[in-house]
């Protein structure tokens, strides 16, 4: 027998397959369709954003590891979604040296000052992108028509956008260039329309959240609850509640952001009032706000609320009410 | 059809084809045995004989008065050659009588007792006497759990044939095996407790041992008793008390409370086999079968041996190691057996398996940083929020671990199988519960 040489643990002794970094991958498979086609709309720009943001993302927390003298875990690929993710949300046309400053600031400021991986209470990629809001804010607001070159001659505006200055749904059907209402909801369904790289092509996004969702990486409660917030909110507010879901940034934030581990609740509950609230927020943003587009704040402010959120636990297995005390008086 | 299950749990690599198909060994010849004293959950018992005595097969070599205790049995004819601390499979140091064969073979069982025409009292005194204890994993004495209080009527009896470990197989031999066994054994349990009814709950990996069980059910049928097989899905921790009442009766056992709290009985298919040895052979428990195997085992087996026969004595006339790529030594499966320093431990009553692992089995890893993904708290099959409690143990927050029930863990160790960081969560949690009973034990101190 050897001697001194036997593990000596406690059990569990075996482990399942999956890891940090395999989750992580699963989420790029997911984001690949859409940020294809976020290139194929916008060309070779939009090709250079993500490569910029994925690799600032990768670079700088590397480098801030390596300053702090931390054990440096970009293996886990956390770096790259934030970065991949930061970049399907902002224009095609942002000059390169804003997406690297805004990648820098997501990873630096809004993750690893907080602890990095798993730490971070608001959601990496959407602090990077408000903050470029509001350092930036024409670069982040100049859109762009697919299939013609990024040039500021080709400027153009969101649905969203045209839905805030007032105008109907017909305007914002000849935007898209279609005709008849199913026609409109077919172009915002496969995404023809200027936008973010890769919030357009509900199609795309939603194949990748189904992969994920087959998977077992993101739980359905908090999309679906944030999508039938959208709907219900904006149908309140006398909004078309299939446009409201499917002409902006909602979609992905949904499936994409609303759903990050770390900055998100856990329990069940406390995923639905999360997405009932992030909803919430982004219809009020959309009708009331200075923004044609409310899902960064929506999800942002809500991360907020998370922790709280968490207390919402699902009540233990053989779980008993304490008896209540008699009441004093009734002695 | 759906089958039958709990809540949560995870659905590990099985690992049992190589010893499923494998007919029992009985090993009845060991140059040794190293029988320790105290096997049962419980408080200590004292042995009764001492160095140079001679025992003979069935001899009650240790005892103690009190409700919670069990006898021990010489498993072997010979000659006690010590009495001194040596290495039990719960990897820690306990009091063992070691005894050494005689050749004679001369055996002392008690007289045969027919269940079903004796008394309840006697009936219970006959499984305290034959040293019965639950053969799953706690050893929890097995007379206790027949004698409810008068206010806790039950209404099943559930033999435990879920065998969720991976790896072990030797639930599902004696099934096999010795179902006629486990049905009598079951019969006398019913018996025992006056009730009529009994279910035998096993995983859907076994569903083609209900035909078997089915005969001997038909065969053994008794007025007033109704025995039934149900299939369970094949899921991590089906086998665990609690869960496995679920699963059954769609019932809760209430948090601090026993199976007797919802009318459950249960216990394990080797308890209800050695229950029909005490009766209808009058041999207490003094030999247990358990499963061999690893990927560092080349012979993979399902073995009988006396109790107290040591792992290492088995090496290598009837199971062969490969020492080179063994990496580490279980005592129990993978799931819940505690690892040992060296496998020179006896085998005792409540040992269901030895486990020698390769180098790629037991792979150990760094703890990564928790990503909050949530799917500790999915396979929780207790609702427990591991990934919450772990927060609040690394805070060194015992009252904020207790709100979210640090104490109900059954330590099934779901939650670290799961973790894609590798967080050592459930080995956390039983630490957490040893503070903070540590802690109330101070408080109620104080408090006197």
């Amino acid at each position: 027998m050897p001697a001194n040489s036997l593990l000596l643990s406690s059990s569990p002794h075996i482990y399942s397959g999956v890891t940090t970094r395999r989750l992580m991958l699963s989420v790029i498979i997911a984001l690949l369709p859409a940020s294809v086609f976020g290139v194929v709309l916008y060309g070779l720009p939009a090709l250079g954003v993500i490569l910029t943001s994925v690799a600032a993302s990768v670079l700088s927390e590397a480098g801030f590891r390596a300053l702090l003298k931390r054990d440096i875990r970009i293996g886990d690929l956390s770096a790259v979604v934030t970065g991949l993710l930061l970049a399907l949300i902002i224009p095609p046309s942002t000059p390169l040296w804003m997406v690297a400053l805004g990648a820098v600031f997501a990873i630096v400021v809004a993750k690893e000052f907080f602890g990095g991986l798993g730490a971070n209470p608001f959601n990496p990629a959407l602090v990077g992108r408000a903050i470029m809001i509001m350092s930036f804010p024409a670069a982040l607001t100049t859109w762009h028509s697919p299939f013609a070159p990024i040039a500021d001659a080709y400027t153009t505006a969101t649905p969203l956008n045209l839905l805030k200055m007032g105008q109907s749904l017909s305007d914002v059907a000849a935007s898209v260039g279609a005709s008849t209402p199913p026609e409109l909801y077919w172009n915002l369904l496969i995404g023809t329309r200027a936008g973010s790289i890769g919030e357009s092509s509900v199609i795309l996004l939603l194949a990748g959240a189904a992969f994920l969702l087959i998977m077992g990486v993101i739980a359905w409660v908090t999309p679906v609850f944030m999508l039938g917030s959208i709907a219900l909110f904006s149908w309140i507010l006398g909004v078309n509640p299939l446009v409201a879901v499917i002409s902006g940034g909602a979609v992905l934030g949904a499936f994409f952001m609303a759903t990050d581990y770390a900055s998100t609740p856990m329990t069940p509950k406390g995923k639905a009032i999360f997405g009932i609230g992030a909803g919430l927020v982004t219809v009020l943003i959309r009708q009331f706000g200075g923004f044609p587009e409310g899902v960064t704040y929506g999800i942002l402010i809500m991360n907020a609320f998370s922790p709280f959120l968490n207390k919402l636990r699902v009540p233990k297995y053989g779980f008993v009410k304490p008896a209540k005390p008699a009441k004093e008086g009734s002695r | 059809m759906d089958k039958k299950t709990f809540r949560g749990g995870a659905h590990p690599p099985e690992r049992k084809e190589r010893t499923s198909e494998l007919p029992i060994e009985y090993v009845r010849s060991v140059k040794q045995v190293v029988v320790p004293v105290n096997q049962h959950f419980g408080p200590p018992i004292q042995p009764l004989v001492k160095v140079g005595d001679s025992v003979k097969r069935g001899q009650k070599i240790a005892d103690a008065e009190g409700r919670m205790t069990v006898p021990v049995h010489a498993p072997i004819s010979g000659i006690v050659k010590k009495i001194e601390p040596r290495l039990q499979p719960n990897n820690a140091e306990g009091p063992a009588i070691i005894i050494e064969p005689d050749g004679t073979g001369e055996v002392d069982f008690m007289p045969i007792l027919d269940p079903f025409s004796c008394t309840k009292d006697q009936a219970l005194t006959r499984i305290r006497e034959a040293g019965i204890v639950g053969m799953g994993g706690a050893g929890f004495p097995a007379h206790v759990k027949l004698a409810p209080p008068p206010n806790k009527p039950i209404d099943v009896v559930i033999a435990n044939a879920a065998e969720c470990e991976p790896y072990l197989t030797i639930d599902e031999r004696l099934l096999a095996e010795r179902p006629g066994d486990v049905v009598d054994g079951m019969a006398i349990l019913l018996k025992t407790l006056g009730v009529s009814k009994g279910v035998i709950g096993l995983e859907a990996n076994k569903e083609h041992l209900v035909p078997v069980l089915g005969e001997a059910i038909a065969e053994r049928r008794r007025e007033g008793q109704d025995i039934s097989v149900v299939v369970l899905e094949t899921k991590y921790p089906q086998g665990g008390e609690k869960m496995l009442i679920t699963a059954l009766t769609g019932k809760e056992v209430p948090s601090g409370g026993l199976p007797m709290d919802v009318g459950c009985v249960v216990q394990n298919v080797g308890t209800l086999v050695a229950v029909a040895d005490a009766f209808l052979r009058g041999q207490p428990l003094i030999e247990r079968g358990f499963t061999i195997t690893g990927g560092a085992c080349k012979t993979p087996k399902n073995l009988v041996v006396p109790i107290g026969t040591l792992v290492s004595d088995l090496v290598p006339d009837t199971v062969q190691v490969d020492d080179e790529n063994l990496a580490r030594v279980v005592a129990g499966g993978p799931m819940m057996g505690p690892a040992v320093p060296s496998y020179a431990f006896p085998i005792q009553k409540n040992t269901s398996g030895v486990l020698f692992m390769d180098k790629a089995e037991a792979r150990y890893f760094q703890e990564q940083p928790c990503i909050r993904c949530g799917r500790c708290m999915r396979a929780c099959s207790c609702r427990l929020s591991p990934a919450l409690l772990n927060e609040a143990l690394n805070a060194g927050d015992l009252e904020a671990a207790e709100a979210i029930g640090v104490l109900d863990c059954i330590e099934c160790g779901t939650c670290s199988f799961v973790c894609p960081s590798r967080i050592q969560l459930v080995q956390r949690f039983r630490i957490g519960k040893q503070l903070l009973r540590a802690k109330k034990q101070k408080e109620a101190q104080r408090a006197r």
